[in-house]
């Protein structure tokens, strides 16, 4: 297991250094551009479809729990009939 | 076009503290479930949500500072004053698992044998793996500082690989104590010495967990050049977390591991 950590560790900074070798862009100012567009987009949904497919899916799983852990709260609630 | 005439950040309308709290209640109510009902499903939504808000809240407050630039002079101002806050509110937190550690400790009980560590417990040596890990802590505080430095001397190959270093330490330390965890001859069910072991080690070690995942965040955020030599809040809130769990360690290792 050590071993393998330690290969783990080589892999990790080979790849880190190579990244510096093959030169990342700096796309910085690129998203600054996006994201100071006078549109009126809130800023949790500026950042293209995938943002408001993202926001749908956390609103939808939250509604869904809410109303899941309400339904569970009322069967609790209920005393189980004894035959 | 209107523009603001002061310095503070007045933030756009967002839905994530609705769905955080919500994410909250799922969670709760999740392990009512689990615990009483043996239902896995509603603590499952909980994480999934707590995590997917977690995200997008801190997504979007990379765009606010480093996309529009809202983070300016007194806004990280309140930010700073903020992290150093939650902090102190984290050290509280444990100083309540040292309490009760002492409490059982200092005064060992007959039921117990009269004695720290109690009868029959093998407490393990600190002069081992323990060691090693606070070898592994130190030498992460030291990378993070290296980093740090280079980063403020816009030096971008070092600054990249002194955090690769701190979050490589940071998993090696992760890594060991799980093994011990795995390896321990006494389990957290084994009285008052596993309780306060497990919950105590048990909390750092998901703090570790919660640092390395911060640092790791900034590395990427390092490599994509959001950070500049002067305006790298992120980095230092990462690194004062760090120092912290470097530091309560130190205290579990001399309490706990040494002393105990």
């Amino acid at each position: 297991m050590l071993r393998n950590l330690l290969a783990l560790r080589q892999i990790s900074q080979r790849t880190i250094s190579t990244a510096s070798r093959r030169q990342v862009k700096n796309r910085v100012p690129e998203m600054q551009k996006i994201f100071q567009e006078d549109n009126g987009i809130p800023v949790h949904l500026k950042g293209g479809v995938i943002d408001g497919l993202l926001y749908r899916t956390t609103m939808a799983l939250t509604v869904f729990g809410t109303c899941y852990a309400v339904y569970e709260l009322i069967v609790a609630a209920m005393p189980k009939k004894v035959k | 076009m209107a523009h603001q005439t002061h310095a503070y950040h007045m933030v756009d309308p967002s839905p994530w503290p609705l769905t955080g709290a919500t994410a909250a209640l799922l969670l709760t109510s999740g392990l009512a479930m689990w615990f009483h009902y043996n239902s896995t499903t509603l603590m499952t939504l909980g994480l999934l949500t707590t995590l997917m808000t977690m995200m997008q809240w801190w997504r979007d407050i990379v765009r606010e500072s480093t996309f529009q630039g809202h983070h300016t002079m007194p806004v990280q101002k309140g930010l700073r004053y903020g992290m150093i806050l939650f902090i102190t509110s984290e050290v509280f937190f444990f100083i309540g698992f040292f309490w009760a550690f002492y409490h059982s400790s200092l005064a060992p009980t007959p039921e117990l044998g009269g004695s720290w560590p109690p009868t029959g417990i093998h407490p393990l040596n600190p002069f081992e793996v323990p060691l090693l890990n606070t070898a592994v802590l130190l030498a992460s505080g030291v990378t993070i500082t290296w980093a740090h430095h280079s980063l403020m001397a816009a030096n971008r190959n070092q600054s990249i690989q002194a955090l690769t270093i701190t979050v490589t330490l940071g998993l090696y330390f992760t890594a060991l104590q799980a093994m011990e965890y795995y390896e321990a001859p006494f389990t957290i069910a084994d009285g008052v010495y596993g309780s306060t072991f497990f919950v105590a080690t048990g909390f750092h070690g998901l703090h570790v967990i919660i640092g390395s995942t911060f640092l790791i965040v900034c590395l990427l955020r390092l490599i994509k050049f959001h950070f500049t030599t002067a305006h790298h809040f992120g980095f230092e809130a990462a690194a004062w977390y760090w120092h912290f769990v470097d530091v309560v360690w130190l205290f579990l290792y001399i309490s706990i591991y040494w002393w105990g």
